[in-house]
C-alpha cells in the first residue's frame, strides 16, 4: 500500500519537474519562465517528499523530509522574488 | 515588548529548536547532551538576528491547509501552460498597492510567487509589481485577498 502511494507520487512529482523545465525553455521571458520553475518545480518536491514519506522508517527520517520541503520553500519564494527583482533591473 | 510575551515567546522557539536539533541528530544520547549547549546558544541568536515579531502562530499555521492547496493549482496551472501546443499565456504586469509592514509585504510576495498566476518583482513603494502569466486571471483580487489574509497574522494591537 505504502509502495504504491510512493509510486504514485514521485512519478506524479517527476511530471511536475518535467512541466518546470518544459516551460523554462518555452516560455518567452524571465518572468515568465520564472513562474514555470518556481511553481512546477516546488509542487513537484512537495509530491515527492510525500511520495518519501511512506517510506520513512521513523519519525526522524520524516522530521528531515519535511524540514527539506520547508526550507527548499522558502528558498523558492526568496529566491523567485529576488531573481524577478533583478530581471527587471537589467531590462530597464 | 515586556515579560508578559517574552516568555511564551521564548518557550516556542526553544521548543521549535529543540526539535530541529533532535531531528538534526537522530535522537541520541550524545546529540540530547550536545543540543543543551547548542539549543540555548541558537535560541540566543535567533533573537538578535530575527527580533520578535508580531505574529500570532496558530492563525500561520490554520492557513497552511489553503496555502497547500494554492500552491496545488498553482503548479497544475503552469505545468497545463507549459505542456499546452498552443502556449496559453499572456505576460503582463500590474501595480497592487498593498497596506502591510515591510516584512509582510515579503511574505506576501514569496506566498505570491508560489500562487497561480502570479509572481512578485519587489515593490515600488507602497506597491507590489506583480507579474502575471495571463492578463486574463483575476489577479488584483486575489492578490488584495492574500495581503487580507496576511494581515490578520500581525498583531495589531499596539
Amino acid at each position: 500500500m505504502g509502495d504504491v502511494f510512493s509510486v504514485i507520487l514521485t512519478s506524479a512529482a517527476l511530471l511536475f519537474y518535467v512541466a518546470g523545465t518544459v516551460g523554462l525553455i518555452r516560455f518567452p521571458d524571465t518572468h515568465s519562465r520564472l513562474h514555470a520553475l518556481t511553481k512546477a518545480d516546488n509542487l513537484g518536491l512537495g509530491l515527492l517528499i510525500l511520495g518519501l514519506m511512506a517510506q520513512a522508517d521513523g519519525w526522524v527520517t520524516l522530521g528531515k523530509l519535511l524540514l527539506t520541503w520547508v526550507l527548499a520553500l522558502i528558498a523558492a519564494g526568496a529566491a523567485a522574488q529576488l531573481v524577478a527583482r533583478t530581471a527587471l533591473g537589467d531590462r530597464r | 515588548m515586556n515579560g508578559r510575551t517574552m516568555i511564551p515567546l521564548l518557550g516556542i522557539r526553544l521548543a521549535l529548536l529543540g526539535l530541529l536539533w533532535l531531528i538534526l541528530t537522530g535522537g541520541s544520547l550524545d546529540g540530547v547532551l550536545l543540543g543543551l549547549v547548542t539549543v540555548p546558544a541558537a535560541c540566543w541568536l535567533s533573537l538578535r538576528l530575527l527580533p520578535p515579531a508580531q505574529i500570532r502562530p496558530l492563525r500561520v499555521l490554520a492557513l497552511v491547509p489553503w496555502f497547500l492547496w494554492r500552491s496545488l493549482i498553482g503548479g497544475i496551472d503552469v505545468a497545463r501552460r507549459a505542456f499546452d501546443p498552443r502556449l496559453p499565456i499572456d505576460p503582463s504586469w500590474v501595480r497592487v498597492p498593498v497596506a502591510l509592514p515591510p516584512g509582510g509585504r515579503v511574505a506576501l510576495g514569496a506566498e505570491l510567487s508560489l500562487m497561480p498566476g502570479t509572481l512578485v518583482a519587489g515593490s515600488d513603494g507602497t506597491a507590489l509589481l506583480v507579474h502575471m502569466l495571463d492578463r486574463g486571471q483575476e489577479v488584483e483580487q486575489a492578490v488584495q485577498a492574500e495581503a487580507a489574509r496576511i494581515a490578520t497574522l500581525i498583531e495589531t494591537d499596539r
